[in-house]
């Protein structure tokens, strides 16, 4: 499990992480999410000791990073991918690490097996594409078959059938019990990875728990009906307590009926309906909706804005 | 890939001493050291340099031996000239010594280290010592090979020591001893300023640059400044006859280690308080 209490750090007059407080569980994969510059790697840096705090503090497994002796036994951490000499070999970049908290190296074969590079074992760290130097981070991270696992950006610069891999990790290293913290910008990612949720923006808890009641409390869903009738069924709707807004000449969103309910009425009044979907907001919507007024930098124009989503 | 995933139950006691961290570390660090093509290099030009320039300048003294000066032969020490070679030696340990540093922030590697040893005066004594270790057994292997290639031609002229005379031994070690501790005043400094360049700048300039400098200062400071430098002061270390511009070989080590020492007690306090 990790902990933070009152995690702040200050840069000169930015204030990058402000008075964050949050768990992440065990058995779960945490999101961890937040614009660009939000302040989810410095959180990051701070929990496995490489940023002293300004205020406040991170533990891991109840204990700070800095009073583990061999903490690759306790905590694997990927925090930049590029983080190898590039005139080493791969095998050799997990080596020294392995030697530095006395794992056997046996287990340099198997997380390189895990991740695929057993056949690039050999080749020089500058030599391997970005996916690959992505999975020797994970490799790195894996080594000490470590019970808390710290990602920052897992899937950048994976191909698909990467990031599909990736997320199975995530899934079975936290179906193991482990606990799994891995921050994304990318919240559809998440919304197909991640159990609970911790949002950032600009160094402040935005919100946190699982993802399905975040969808829930932060955007619910709608009823999408289309019908020829679409004046005579929203007015019955209407009458029914449910708030209708008309999308188009045959196409009427509906909040507060489920399509079930809507179904049974309009077949009760002789309706025709050609589609009766329930629409779930996505966690991008949540989202945006969410960080939108803590947007780091403002003055996007709408339009822009509305085509990035 | 995904079948063989993590195996289980093997967590060992992670409650470590920091004897066993230290020896771990140790362990850790060689192997960094040993792969990467650098330090290859890097030892091969100190060994090179080292007995190469020893041999090239005891060959020009022995070959216009009879027309010395008079001064030339009062204050002859055979050890000078087959010792030249580590002024440029110390060139090529000090830029290995900055780069065991400072490789590993410019690669980001460091926050991989600092991740797995979050004790970094640990971290920092470990890899002093382990390059320490390496430039020691380099060196003394090439200043006793250069010792007895330069003795045996000066003994053509009847001027060669031997490894028996008085001082001789010390000499040797003293060369040696001098590589090492540059070695460690050059990861210190890469360990302060981080970077590779600036660190190499710095160690160019007190050991090539600051020396010319101080000369050009009246007397007697200029010698007098000169005598606590650290070429000087590692110059006298492998000295055997005493010479006027150099410091006795034990006051040459203390000097030398006092820079050692004083570049390691800011380092240290520096890796530790700043952020990786």
């Amino acid at each position: 499990m990790i902990e933070a209490r009152g995690l702040s750090k200050r840069y000169g007059v930015t204030l990058a992480v402000d008075d964050l407080s949050f768990k992440v569980e065990a058995g779960k994969v945490t999101g961890f999410l937040g614009p660009n510059g939000s302040g989810k790697s410095t959180t990051m840096r701070m929990i496995v000791g490489l940023d002293a705090p300004t205020s406040g503090s991170a533990t891991v497994g109840g204990r700070t990073y800095g009073s583990l002796r061999f903490p690759l036994h306790e905590v694997g951490a990927l925090l930049d991918a590029d983080a190898a000499h590039p005139g080493r070999r791969a095998r050799d970049h997990l080596n020294w690490l392995a030697d530095s908290n006395r794992i056997r190296r046996t287990r340099v074969d198997e997380v390189l097996d895990t991740v695929g590079l057993t056949d690039a074992a050999h080749r020089r760290v500058g030599e391997l594409s970005l996916g690959m130097g992505q999975r020797l981070g994970i490799a790195a991270a894996l080594l000490g078959d470590p019970a808390v696992l710290i990602l920052d950006e897992p899937i950048n610069g994976l191909d698909p059938e990467g990031i599909l891999w990736v997320r199975h990790l995530l899934r079975s290293l936290a179906g193991e019990g482990r606990t799994v913290l891995v921050s994304s910008h990318l919240m559809t990612e998440m919304a197909l990875t991640a159990d609970d949720l911790i949002i950032i923006g600009r160094g402040r808890l935005l919100s946190s728990g699982s993802v399905t009641d975040f969808i829930e409390q932060r955007a619910g869903h709608h009823v999408k009906v289309v019908t020829p009738d679409a004046d005579a069924l929203g007015a019955l709707l209407r009458d029914k307590g449910a708030e209708v807004a008309v999308d188009g000449p045959e196409e009427l969103s509906v909040q507060g009926l489920e399509s079930r309910d809507i179904g049974i009425l309009a077949s009760g009044a002789g309706l025709t309906l050609y589609e009766l979907s329930t629409q779930r907001a996505s966690l991008e919507d949540a989202f945006m909706e969410l960080t939108h007024e803590h947007a780091q930098f403002k003055g996007m124009p709408t339009s822009l804005e509305a085509s990035a989503r | 890939m995904t079948q063989v995933l993590l195996s289980q139950g093997t967590l060992p006691a992670t409650d470590e001493r920091l004897p066993g961290v230290f020896l771990a570390v140790c362990r850790s660090e060689w192997t960094k050291l040993r792969t990467v093509r650098s330090t290859m290099w890097a030892l091969v030009f100190t060994v090179i340099s080292t007995i190469g320039l020893g041999i090239l300048l005891t060959a020009l003294v022995v070959g216009h031996w009879d027309h010395r000066s008079a001064s030339e032969i009062s204050g002859f020490d055979p050890l000078l000239y087959s010792y030249a070679g580590l002024n440029v030696a110390q060139l090529c340990i000090g830029v290995l010594g900055v780069l065991v540093m400072t490789s590993e922030y410019a690669t980001g590697m460091v926050k991989l280290t600092f991740g797995a040893t979050p004790q970094r005066h640990l971290l920092l004594g470990a890899k002093v010592l382990t390059f320490s270790v390496v430039v020691a057994l380099v060196s003394l292997v090439s200043c006793v090979t250069v010792f007895f290639i330069c003795q045996a031609l000066l003994a053509g002229r009847h001027a060669g020591l031997s490894i028996a005379d008085p001082g001789v031994l010390r000499a040797v070690v003293g060369g040696a001893l001098r590589m090492v501790l540059i070695g460690v005043i050059a990861v210190g400094v890469g360990a302060i300023v981080r970077h590779t360049a600036g660190a190499v700048a710095i160690l160019f300039a007190v050991l090539l640059i600051i020396p010319g400098l101080v000369q050009l200062l009246p007397a007697p400071w200029n010698n007098d400044i000169t005598l606590y430098l650290p070429n000087s002061a590692g110059a006298a270390m492998s000295a055997v006859v005493r010479f006027p511009n150099l410091l006795a070989p034990g006051a040459g080590l203390l000097v030398l280690l006092g820079y050692a020492a004083a570049t390691m007690v800011v380092a240290m306090e520096l890796i530790v308080r700043r952020d990786a």
